[in-house]
């Protein structure tokens, strides 16, 4: 190829429009399935990781008395549905805010990052696109982790409505993660370390958002520390429409509904401003590419 | 024992799969060099001709596929570790990573002079005297993470002497350094030739430094060696290249101008144009440079072109690459 | 400083003397000072720790204690029970999980290949991170015990002679997955990914050996039961019960057999593991990936 070839070709005039969003994101999404497709052998992994885990829990329960989840209004399905539950929810939205600070770590690694925020796109649809394809493997996942308890013994309601109120609660638990996964995610570019907080947060979380127990059983001061999170909401919205019947008809349900959206309505900006700073921060050090 | 380094049909393909296919590139091939102790020997290239392949097999990273090789006397599949206390290695294209970012200056350096068995006084003088020399001092105890690249590179060169080695094999070690630093580093490398006897075996794009510094070049190209010879002998290879190079101050349209000259019965051929600050050097091929000066000029003249220069131009090394590399009779 | 000053120091020259403990010393000093550098992990894990031991303690609480018994270590609550086994499960995660990481780092900064071309051997190399991985796995061991004892009072029997018999314990069940970890490293070397393969090794260690309940309760599933007692960290753990639960030392027969057990693996897995990391050395010297920046 001449000089003069490529150049003819470079200087063609495009009329550059805005690709739409949802055509970035599937782009992100598609990448990231080219990418993922490559390591075939995590998908297995990740699956019989996922069946220990359940099955785990499973003996465990049997251990268990399931007296003290009853008193706390779950009526079926004993303690196996109930850890079942916390552990499968608690893992799902780790995986989400795992997979969006590693995936932006693993930009960093690789040296692509720079490269991507130097294009034209914005960095929230960015963010999205980042996260996009993880949500989409860690719900299969929700589902396999679901279906290996049900056949493990554990019981649920099935009913239509409560079905749909527990999928309204999931869709709220998502989108809180992602602001706590936004949010992390602009420390971590600052600090550049990113599993050790994701981890002590999943760990936190498990701790006061009643994973494993009710929590009742929680000392006062840790029962107050768990509101602040979303997953305590989510978690026994989830709880009341699958282990009780109930729906959104109920005020317990609507209270937890309630709760969830406030804490995304303040979170959001919240989360993209610590976001903002910790990217105008890496930028300003020119560390973006750092790790 | 009488190369430093002597290679004896050197090979090495790398094996890539792609889309279930397998491919074969042959980084290395065949390459037959020898250099003698105390000798400053330049590997020249373009990008993928094979030289870092070339130096990472001395080295003992990777393992030839075929042929081998002795370094200091010592055959590099065969002793490996005889070969490892031999040379001292830099490899700048890394542009500072291989260092522990997260270490600082001085503790990079003593973690790698022990690694080499430098006896603890020595290793602490010296890594003083190379910190002060590459005006890393006061910056010793920050962490490599914050420091430059030219700062990275620094450490890592004063990493390749630590352990006074009799063979220095340094791909690209003015990479990333500021013209000054790179100045030094010339002259450093050239004393410890010179003062010391030292083995030097120096690849870089920069062919200023290679030819003033090199004893004997060898152009790579391929991953074959298509000419190893003194600078000056490569040289009288273009003996009867004639060339005159023009300096244009400003111009309009400068291929209409480049087009205009080569259309001369005088030119033979237009060599390059390149930019050069504020001027355009355009080098043109003529039969007889005295004759080809005053045509050239009048013509560019009558083009109304401003132009400060119209001189004899010597045949450089760069020359001999291109016209090497590009695969061109000799 | 001048050339001719530089060049005037590098003409004395001492001959080099070759020392394993040096460069075992060397690359255990500049790792553990990169590990104190990252502070945020520490603190982070700290955290982590701490809350996972405060986690089980509220999970002991729906515990059946009647069917802890059943686990054959007398009348002992569920807490000490699970605390011992998460201690254990923890340092072995870390120790193995530490050698995979550093290595990938290794390999992803560049920082392989000057240590390829240095005089360290590959052995030196492996033992000097090894020694850093068993402090700072330590370090949170410590705590989990630490925490437990102090603030949930737990009874551990906590004597010297069961602190030296644990230790000892701990120690055998490093090294008889020691082999498995440089195995591990090696593949890593070569397949250059090596993170899930440690997630599922922590998983299926704190499924099947019995971490949070009675081994007993696998009796129903026998695959997984065998399975369990095919792995050297199922015997180790039993030993460290043994010790801390019921106040056994290294010489009662119980613990020996077990301890006897873990040497078996050691003197098995570690010549094996690292004639897999030769090969993996050798092979990336030969594919020429050393380095994959």
């Amino acid at each position: 190829m001449e000089v003069e070839k490529l150049v003819g070709i470079i200087s063609e005039e495009v009329p550059r429009r805005k690709t739409p969003i949802y055509r970035v994101i599937l782009s992100f999404v598609v990448r990231d399935f080219k990418v993922w497709w490559t390591y075939k052998f995590w998908l297995l992994l990740d699956i019989s990781g996922m069946v220990l885990f359940v099955v785990t829990y499973y003996i465990f329960s049997l251990i268990t008395t399931s007296q003290q989840v009853q008193e706390a209004g779950y009526v079926i399905g004993g303690y196996f549905t109930f850890a079942l539950i916390g552990i499968a929810f608690q893992q799902y939205v780790h995986f989400a805010v795992q997979s969006i600070n590693e995936s932006i770590r693993e930009e960093q690694w690789n040296g692509t990052m720079e490269t991507i925020l130097s294009t034209a796109t914005d960095f929230r649809i960015f963010l999205l696109g980042e996260v996009c394809f993880s949500f989409i493997v860690s719900s299969a996942l929700l589902l396999m982790s679901l279906l290996v308890g049900f056949i493990l013994g554990a019981r649920f309601y099935v009913t239509p409505s409560s079905i749909l109120t527990a999928i309204i609660l999931t869709v709220l638990l998502i989108a809180s993660h992602m602001d706590i996964g936004i949010l992390s995610t602009g420390v971590i570019m600052k600090v550049k370390q990113g599993s050790p907080v994701t981890w002590a947060f999943s760990w936190l979380s498990q701790l006061v958002s009643g994973v494993f127990y009710p929590l009742k059983l929680l000392p006062w001061y840790l029962e107050w520390v768990g509101k602040a999170f979303p997953l305590t909401y989510s978690l026994d919205g989830i709880r009341l429409c699958l282990q009780s019947g109930k729906d959104l008809t109920s005020p317990v349900i609507i209270t937890n509904i309630v709760s969830l959206v406030i804490f995304i309505i303040v979170a959001t900006p919240i989360a993209l401003y610590v976001f903002k700073i910790g990217y105008d921060a890496a930028r300003r050090d020119g560390s973006l590419g750092q790790y | 024992m009488e190369y430093a380094v002597e290679t004896s049909d050197l090979t090495k393909v790398f094996e890539n799969k792609e889309e279930g296919v397998k491919q074969y590139i042959k980084a290395v091939d065949h390459v037959n060099i020898k250099v003698k102790h105390g000798e400053f020997f330049g590997l020249l290239g373009p990008n993928g001709a094979g030289k870092t392949t070339l130096i990472k097999m001395l080295c003992t990273i990777i393992l030839p596929t075929e042929g081998t090789a002795k370094v200091n006397g010592y055959d590099i599949i065969k002793e490996p570790h005889k070969v490892r206390s031999s040379f001292g290695w830099f490899h700048g294209e890394t542009g500072g990573r291989s260092l522990y970012w997260r270490l600082n200056a001085e503790d990079n350096l003593k973690f790698y002079a022990y690694l080499q068995n430098v006896p603890k006084d020595i290793a602490e003088k010296r890594i003083k005297a190379l910190l002060e020399f590459f005006e890393l001092t006061k910056d010793s105890k920050k962490l490599v993470k914050d420091y430059s690249t030219g700062m990275k590179v620094k450490v890592m060169l004063a990493r390749a002497l630590l352990h006074n080695p009799p063979i220095l094999f340094m791909d690209e070690p003015t990479i990333g350094l500021d013209t000054i630093s790179a100045v030094e580093t010339r002259r450093l490398l050239k004393a410890l030739n010179s003062e010391l006897g030292k083995t030097i075996v120096f690849t870089s794009h920069n062919m200023f430094e290679v030819e003033q510094l090199c004893e004997r070049i060898a152009i790579m190209k391929d991953g074959r060696v298509i000419a190893d010879a003194p600078p000056s002998v490569l040289r009288e290879m273009l003996r009867d290249v004639h060339a005159v190079e023009v300096e244009i101050r400003e111009v309009d349209d400068l291929s209409k101008t480049v087009e205009a000259l080569s259309n001369l019965s005088i030119v033979k051929k237009v060599m390059d144009a390149k930019n050069e600050s504020s001027n355009v050097i355009v080098r043109l091929q003529v039969d007889d440079e005295y004759e080809a000066i005053p045509i050239v000029a009048s013509k560019l003249h009558s083009l109304g072109v401003k132009f400060s220069a119209v001189r004899r131009s010597e045949p450089t090394l760069e020359d001999i690459f291109v016209k090497l590399t590009r695969g061109e009779e000799t | 400083m001048k050339v001719e000053e530089l060049i005037k120091l590098f003409k004395d020259d001492k001959p080099r003397l070759s020392s394993e403990v040096i460069h075992v010393w060397a690359v255990f000093w500049a790792n553990f000072k990169i590990f104190l550098s990252y502070r945020t992990w520490v603190i982070m894990e700290t955290i982590s720790t701490v809350a996972s031991i405060a986690m089980y303690s509220f999970m002991g609480l729906q515990v059946d204690a009647t069917r802890v018994v059943l686990a054959g270590y007398g009348e002992v609550d569920w807490l000490s029970f699970a605390l011992v086994g998460v201690a254990t499960a923890n340092y072995l995660w870390m120790c193995v999980s530490r050698l995979s990481h550093s290595l990938q780092h290794e390999i992803r900064e560049g920082t392989l290949e000057p240590i390829i071309t240095s005089l360290i051997s590959m052995r030196s190399y492996i033992i000097g991170q090894s020694i850093r991985g068993f402090l700072v796995s330590g370090y949170f061991m410590l705590g989990v015990i630490v925490v437990g004892i102090g603030v949930l009072r737990t009874p551990l029997i906590i004597n010297l002679e069961t602190i030296l018999s644990f230790i000892a314990v701990i120690l055998l069940m490093v090294l008889s997955y020691a082999g498995i970890g440089i195995m591990a490293a090696g593949l890593i070397l070569v397949y250059k990914k090596g993170d899930p393969l440690t997630f599922l090794f922590a998983s299926v260690t704190e499924f099947l050996g019995g971490v949070l309940f009675p081994l007993k309760y696998l009796e129903n599933f026998p695959i997984l039961y065998v399975m369990a007692w095919l792995m050297p960290y199922t015997y180790a753990l039993d030993a460290a019960r043994r010790i801390l639960l019921n106040g056994a030392t290294l010489l009662s027969p119980n613990v020996l057999l077990n301890v006897t057990v873990l040497i078996v693996y050691t003197v098995i897995f570690i010549p094996l593991g690292l004639k897999v990391f030769k090969w993996g050395i050798n092979r990336i010297r030969h594919e020429g990936t050393v380095a994959t920046y």
